[in-house]
């Protein structure tokens, strides 16, 4: 064998194993790849409640094409609403209703269990700004006779605005 | 003249009386829990949706549940970023799935009694703009005024149109899921 064609040779199955590394690690991280942190994101929308309800209810359609994403990890959004109601869901997480009391729907705004701590200091009837990934839309929902509200998870409380 | 207008007066306390004591229309919930199970001899997948609505009106029998795709959570993320994709779920082109049911056996179910009932509920289930007949069975709770409703049964996904004939899909996703409702009530 000549020198060159050695050298063509290792050069080869430098970037064969190279290759196989590049791609290996990539299959591993896609496999294992960590969901996406919704309090660390970058915010792509800021707007009350009422105008996201009032969005959905005037053009669904075009609002769903607004917000979510054909993966699931949908428009990140920070809402201003009033505080309706507080409870909690069968995960444990505290679940906070932005709605006024002129709107047919609110936003309801699932947290996790890292960030609940954060809704014991607000109270009902307070005007708040929560951050949280949006799941689904507000609609009149005609089986359930009743409106539907906006779905948005993963929630933190961003600001409280105090009443004075 | 009197007597009139006492007799009006009585009657319309008894009728207040009874606007109040008579059943207040729809249970409503939105504290619930739906979760889907596959299970192959790779591996066993599970997702969890807590933010779905439900109501059951106890004079029809008329249970219906409204279920935000994008809410069902995976423990990996790219599986839950191929479930809400096109090829599986398209939840952005269907972003809500519907159970509308009836309560067949309603006169056997006490909502005002405390105990644990059969409840059989006939009706349809949409998943990704299909819609198909359903028949299954679920258990009511009833205890002090928490009325709870929890239910299990199949889904054979190629019904709704959800199909994989090739790779890591087909071999690792069931061709049949089981799905769990748990669901608790308040009246509106």
């Amino acid at each position: 064998m000549t020198p060159k064609k050695k050298k063509i040779l290792k050069i080869g199955a430098i970037l064969l194993i190279a290759g196989l590394l590049i791609g290996g690690g990539t299959v591993l991280y896609m496999f294992n790849m960590p969901h996406r942190n919704v309090q660390n994101a970058s915010v792509d929308f800021s707007l009350s409640a009422s105008q996201l309800v009032n969005e959905y209810l005037e053009n669904p359609v075009k609002a769903n094409e607004k917000y979510l994403s054909d993966d699931g990890d949908s428009k990140i959004l920070e809402i201003t609403g009033t505080v309706a109601k507080i409870s909690d869901d069968f995960n444990g997480q505290k679940v906070v209703l932005l709605q006024e009391s002129s709107d047919k729907a609110g936003v309801s705004c699932t947290y996790t269990q890292e960030t609940n701590q954060s809704v014991s200091s607000i109270k009902i009837g307070e005007k708040v700004k929560i951050k949280g990934v949006i799941r689904s839309g507000a609609s009149f929902d005609p089986d359930l006779e009743m409106y539907d509200n906006v779905v948005v998870e993963k929630s933190s409380l961003i600001q409280q605005f105090v009443n004075f | 003249m009197k007597k009139v207008s006492f007799l009006v007066s009585i009657v319309a306390i008894v009728s207040t009386l009874f606007a109040f004591t008579l059943p207040a229309g729809k249970l409503v919930s939105s504290k619930t829990h739906i979760k889907f199970f596959s299970h192959t001899s790779v591996e066993d997948i599970q997702a969890n949706n807590y933010t779905s609505v439900s109501t059951i009106d106890p004079t029809t029998g008329d249970v219906v549940f409204s279920v935000p795709m994008q809410s069902f959570e995976f423990e990996k993320a790219l599986m839950q970023k191929h479930f809400n994709g096109e090829d599986f779920l398209d939840t952005k082109q269907f972003p809500k799935a519907k159970l509308k049911g009836k309560i067949t056996n309603l006169a056997q179910i006490n909502l005002e009694k405390d105990g644990t009932y059969q409840a059989n509920v006939e009706g349809e289930l949409t998943i990704k703009g299909v819609t198909k007949p359903i028949k299954e069975k679920g258990t009511v709770t009833v205890k002090g005024n928490k009325i709870s409703v929890q239910s299990t049964f199949n889904v054979t996904l190629a019904d709704y149109g959800i199909t994989f004939v090739k790779g890591k899909p087909a071999s690792n996703i069931a061709k049949t899921v089981e799905v769990t409702v748990h669901a608790e009530y308040q009246p509106e």
